[in-house]
């Protein structure tokens, strides 16, 4: 599979972005400066730029409680994005739904979510929705291992597959379900053998190789595009910090922590970039430049209003009735 | 004391080749049943340890759990103490403790990278190769029970080597340097990054060299099996060369090759020619790319650098089952 440097280098500038992003969403929740919780995606940043990397701006993405990865790798905008992580007004849900709840319908981002599992049905119906117009869009599902243990997982899995909907279920499988290790919640190792029992392709993968996860994604993808209904793809990866800011991880065995930094993603994409024509000053640019675009997004989340008290309940709930006869 | 060994890979068949190709999905709690099945047989001839190599699914554990609970395990079951990486580099590692254990048969569950993996540790210890993986030429698809019989029964031979073939092996070196081997077949691809491994895209392949091939098989060593037949007694192997494009050079060929499971890809060579064992062929890269060995790619290639391949009799003793059991029956083991 060809990719030429321009692509290398975006693939870096997302997986870059990530990082960033969610090292300084760290360092300024300690600070006290972001409400609510954050559930950070560190060192799994490979899983989210592989996948979305293959989709197009008018395809979908369900997301997860860890989104921030997801809705970078598919151009959320990083100035809305810190502002909600703010809680201020020129966030993406007007500073009023936080890291989990982060949306951008002009990406195709149909959500993060802070329900586990709840994404999976939002996939399966945007699948549908794409097969009813009879267009080649794709619908990419992103969750945890955790959430494969939910019913929506297999009900979704199986709508989608007998109705060969355009859905890609992509499990990032970080080893925990907030502290439950997988060998604790599930008799098997590999969730991509669930696949089997659905009719559906199963592929495990190196979650933590954006070049493994992007040459799986881009055939799942395709497939899906040609109307060959769902994949599921088990990115295997871990997740670096707690499962939310605030979260010691003191369940996580010290030496299971310690192999998984050594597989940390970015430092191998560097790795094969420097060894594949790139200079580091090529990436020292792009990383410059990824650190200015952060700080600035904290700067326009900080100088931000927060929303006024009389808007607190605008925009929560839905006149149906309304939306419907509008429709 | 009669003792095995067993590899059981959990990552076997479970690569992209099932999204790709029609490749079989085989799942670790199916591995679990073959392991058990080996166990039983083995134990049943004679068998008194079973050495595992740990890995991320517990197939050992698991196998001593239930049979014990079962009340029918009557082995020794030991579980190798090695620190995992779960990587091939764990069946390397188990490989080498279980020679060193005195293993009497190692049993290799896996494809051909697993057993790739093995050959890279075992020296003298004859094999049983069980297929659990994809495109597999190196290990059988067997019955449990037939392969620890098979163990048990080369584990008590006076002569283990009596029912097995001394393997060939494609060595390979870049730039004079001893790289790494492969068991069936090594490819020059295009490709620039190893990814997920697997090699679909035959139409990136420059050239290929197999130990044994044969239009049974399935994968790289299946197009030299389309054009010759090479088995794992002859003393040679094939090289094969491929043209960039479509068109066909003079003294070339036109095939319609099965490539993977359920794929079948016309292409074309532009060359096939007989290599010996000792000796080397050697190309100049003309651009960067990857080796594959045994149908993965692995070692990547730079421009300008000088790859050698060399046959050598250098593989495992992998035992022939059917002629393992034959040789029992007439040595009186199954009389009670």
């Amino acid at each position: 599979m060809k990719l030429t440097k321009e692509k290398l280098q975006d693939m870096y500038l997302r997986m870059r972005k990530i990082r960033e992003f969610e090292t300084k969403a760290m360092g300024l929740f300690a600070e006290g400066k972001i409400p609510g919780f954050v559930h950070l995606y560190l060192g799994e940043e490979s899983a989210a730029t592989g996948v979305c990397f293959c989709l197009r701006d008018d395809d979908f993405i369900t997301s997860t409680h860890r989104g921030h990865g997801h809705i970078i790798a598919k151009g959320g905008d990083l100035k809305f994005m810190m502002a909600e992580l703010f809680g201020k007004e020129t966030g993406y849900c007007k500073g009023k739904g936080g890291s989990m709840h982060i949306a951008d319908r002009t990406k195709g981002i149909l959500g993060a979510n802070g329900i586990v599992g709840a994404g999976h049905s939002i996939a399966a119906g945007a699948g549908l929705s794409i097969s009813c117009r009879k267009t080649d869009q794709v619908c990419v599902c992103f969750f945890g291992d955790g959430s494969t243990n939910q019913g929506t997982f297999h009900e979704s899995m199986n709508l989608a597959s007998i109705w060969k909907l355009p859905v890609v279920f992509v499990c990032e499988n970080n080893n925990y379900g907030i502290s439950m290790s997988q060998a604790r919640h599930q008799a098997i190792k590999d969730i991509a053998d669930r696949a089997a029992s659905y009719g559906v392709p199963g592929i495990a993968v190196d979650g933590n190789d954006v070049l493994a996860v992007y040459e799986a994604a881009s055939e799942a993808i395709a497939r899906a595009r040609k109307g060959l209904g769902p994949t599921l793809i088990e990115c295997k990866t871990y997740r670096q910090r707690g499962h939310f800011e605030g979260d010691a991880g003191a369940y996580k065995p010290p030496e299971e922590q310690k192999e998984w930094l050594e597989k940390d993603p970015i430092p191998r994409f560097v790795k094969f970039l420097t060894e594949n024509g790139f200079s580091a000053k090529e990436l020292e640019a792009i990383d410059a430049s990824v650190g200015q675009e952060i700080a600035a997004a904290i700067k326009f989340a900080e100088d931000s209003p927060y929303p006024a008290v009389e808007k607190t309940v605008e925009d929560i709930y839905s006149d149906i009735i309304e939306e419907v006869r509008t429709r | 004391m009669s003792s095995i060994g067993i590899i059981a890979n959990p990552a076997s068949g479970k690569d992209i080749r099932r999204l790709v190709s029609y490749a079989t999905v085989i799942d670790n709690n199916e591995k679990v049943n073959i392991v058990k099945r080996i166990i039983l047989a083995a134990q049943a001839f004679g068998v008194e340890k079973a050495y595992f190599m740990p890995d991320t699914f517990c197939i050992g554990y698991t196998v001593q759990e239930d049979l014990s609970r079962e009340g029918v395990l009557t082995a020794g079951i030991e579980v190798l103490d090695m620190q995992l990486s779960a990587s091939a580099a764990d069946s390397t590692a188990a490989t080498v403790m279980m020679e060193s254990l005195g293993a009497g048969c190692i049993l290799a569950l896996g494809g051909d990278g697993t057993n790739r993996a093995v050959a890279a540790g075992i020296k003298k210890t004859p094999l049983i190769a069980v297929s659990t993986g994809t495109n597999n030429v190196y290990p059988a698809m067997l019955e449990g029970t037939v392969a620890g019989m098979a163990a048990a029964a080369v584990a008590g031979m006076e002569d283990p080597y009596a029912p097995c073939i001394h393997d060939k092996r494609i060595e390979l070196a870049i730039n004079g340097k001893d790289t790494d081997s492969a068991l069936i077949d090594a490819a020059l691809t295009e490709d620039l990054y190893a990814g997920t491994k697997a090699v679909w895209d035959i139409s990136r392949i420059r050239c290929l060299v197999v130990s044994r091939c044969h239009p049974a098989s399935i994968g790289f060593s299946a197009i030299a099996g389309c054009i010759d037949i090479v088995r794992d007694t002859d003393d040679w192997g094939l090289c094969l060369n491929f043209p960039e494009g479509e068109s066909l050079p003079a003294g070339g060929k036109k095939i319609l090759a099965p490539v993977a499971a359920g794929i079948l890809t016309e292409l074309t060579v532009s060359d096939c020619r007989r290599l010996n064992l000792e000796e080397e062929f050697v190309i100049k890269a003309g651009k960067p790319g990857m080796i594959a060995l045994d149908g993965e790619r692995e070692v990547q290639v730079r421009e300008g650098d000088t790859l050698s391949f060399r046959l050598r009799r250098s593989g495992p003793w992998r035992v022939d089952v059917r002629k393992a059991l034959e040789m029992a029956q007439k040595n009186g083991m199954y009389n009670r």
